[in-house]
């Protein structure tokens, strides 16, 4: 029961994110509340998938082909271009910590000169988010890549 | 067969590359303005439409009369803030004229007429306020990391908006307001008001990760736009290293390590 909970207030805090940057790419009212149940999908999938000791790319990866399905089926119901509701949807999912920390690193290594502690945090940080990125965009693309062979419109 | 005169050919063109321009101003990815421009072109009556896109640019031909008449054009895209309202406009728009068999009028006059979807401006700043805040929650901050959190953003978005009024350029506003939002954020260590001053730091300034330009950058990539994935990807790249610079600076002014 206590899990339960959980999940569902995690779900709810990572579906305000979703709408939140929804709102700042200006996505349609009527798309709002897709962005909203897509954010929580994606993340409680990562989540879920991390409880089980999957490493966090590949649940990332796992979580965004989720997504990428899911906005497939909604954007043929409603004609919508896919973008507006994937992209929404991993906002909660975007690692842009690391990507920060691993610039801030550099640019570190560049005032303080270099030491074997900030290459390496460089480098972590750096590798985690290319990674989680990469994880992403191939989990969204999937879907779509597997209908292109008609060689017609998805919507 | 298609028989339009030169005219008429260069008429439609012109209506094409400017729904395509749109597009792309917008940030929608290229596999989606390659496809609606060659489905215009097919539903305005021309044989075929061949599109060339470089992050920068577009250049588009038309095809017709059995491919023999061709009309090409090309237009600079000036990148805009990513509004996804303008690009479903467009969308629908595309797929108006295919089903209604509309003409090439109809076209011109839906994008003049097309009108960003605008939300409330505080409502904007209330919700991403709430969002990192969300975010802080998630990393595992306390209640008064997760307020400053709402309050760092919620400025930072603020001034966003307010250096997008102004039209500063996206490098510039972005790296005054990641400094702003780590000044405010650093309150928490400073006087130790949250007992995990790291994550409020780190999530105040997610509102400016570049998520849409990155993730784009990749679907472009894997679906065969190499070039544009390319642009895409440094664009993001320059916003996060402006990010950094903003986040650096802050630090230094408050003589603080890092995160």
């Amino acid at each position: 029961m206590e899990i339960l909970t959980q999940y569902l207030i995690n779900a709810l805090f990572s579906a305000i994110p979703a709408v939140g940057f929804a709102m700042v790419f200006n996505v349609p009212r009527s798309a709002l509340i897709f962005c909203a149940f897509g954010g929580a999908i994606g993340y409680s999938t990562r989540f879920a998938l991390m409880e089980f000791n999957v490493p966090i790319e590949l649940a990332t990866f796992l979580a965004s082909t989720l997504v990428g399905i899911v906005a497939l089926y909604w954007s043929r119901k409603y004609i919508v271009p896919r973008p507006v509701y994937t992209i929404a949807s991993i906002i909660p999912l975007l690692p842009g910590t690391y990507a920060f920390t691993a610039i801030i690193n550099l640019l570190q290594m560049n005032a303080q000169g270099v030491s074997p502690e900030l290459i390496t945090m460089f480098i972590d940080n750096g590798l985690k988010a290319v990674i989680i990125l990469s994880a992403i965009g191939f989990g969204l693309a999937l879907p779509s890549l597997f209908l292109m062979r008609y060689n017609r419109p998805i919507i | 067969m298609n028989n339009l005169n030169y005219e008429e050919q260069t008429k439609v063109t012109r209506a094409i590359i400017k729904a395509a321009v749109l597009m792309l101003e917008f940030g929608a990815e290229s596999k989606l303005i390659e496809e609606t421009a060659q489905r215009l072109g097919s539903a305005l009556g021309v044989d075929s439409v061949e599109v060339s896109l470089i992050p920068s640019a577009i250049v588009l031909s038309t095809l017709s009369n059995n491919q023999t008449q061709s009309v090409t054009t090309t237009r600079r895209a000036h990148h805009k803030p990513i509004n996804m309202s303008i690009v479903c406009d467009v969308q629908k728009m595309c797929i108006d004229v295919e089903k209604y068999k509309k003409d090439v009028d109809y076209v011109f006059e839906t994008i003049k007429n097309i009108q960003p979807n605008q939300y409330n401006r505080w409502l904007v700043v209330f919700m991403v306020g709430l969002s990192c805040a969300s975010f802080a929650y998630l990393y595992g901050a306390d209640l008064n990391g997760f307020l400053i959190t709402f309050l760092a953003s919620s400025v930072a978005m603020y001034v966003r908006h307010e250096l997008a009024i102004r039209k500063y350029v996206l490098i510039i506003s972005f790296g005054i307001t990641a400094f702003i939002a780590t000044l405010i954020a650093s309150i928490s260590q400073i006087y130790n008001l949250s007992a995990t001053p790291n994550v409020v730091m780190t999530a105040s300034v997610i509102l400016l990760a570049p998520g849409f330009p990155f993730v784009n950058s990749v679907l472009d990539a894997v679906k065969g736009y190499l070039s544009m994935g390319w642009g895409r990807w440094m664009q993001a790249l320059l916003l996060s290293v402006a990010t950094s610079i903003g986040i650096i600076l802050a630090f230094a002014l408050l003589s603080m390590k890092g995160w």
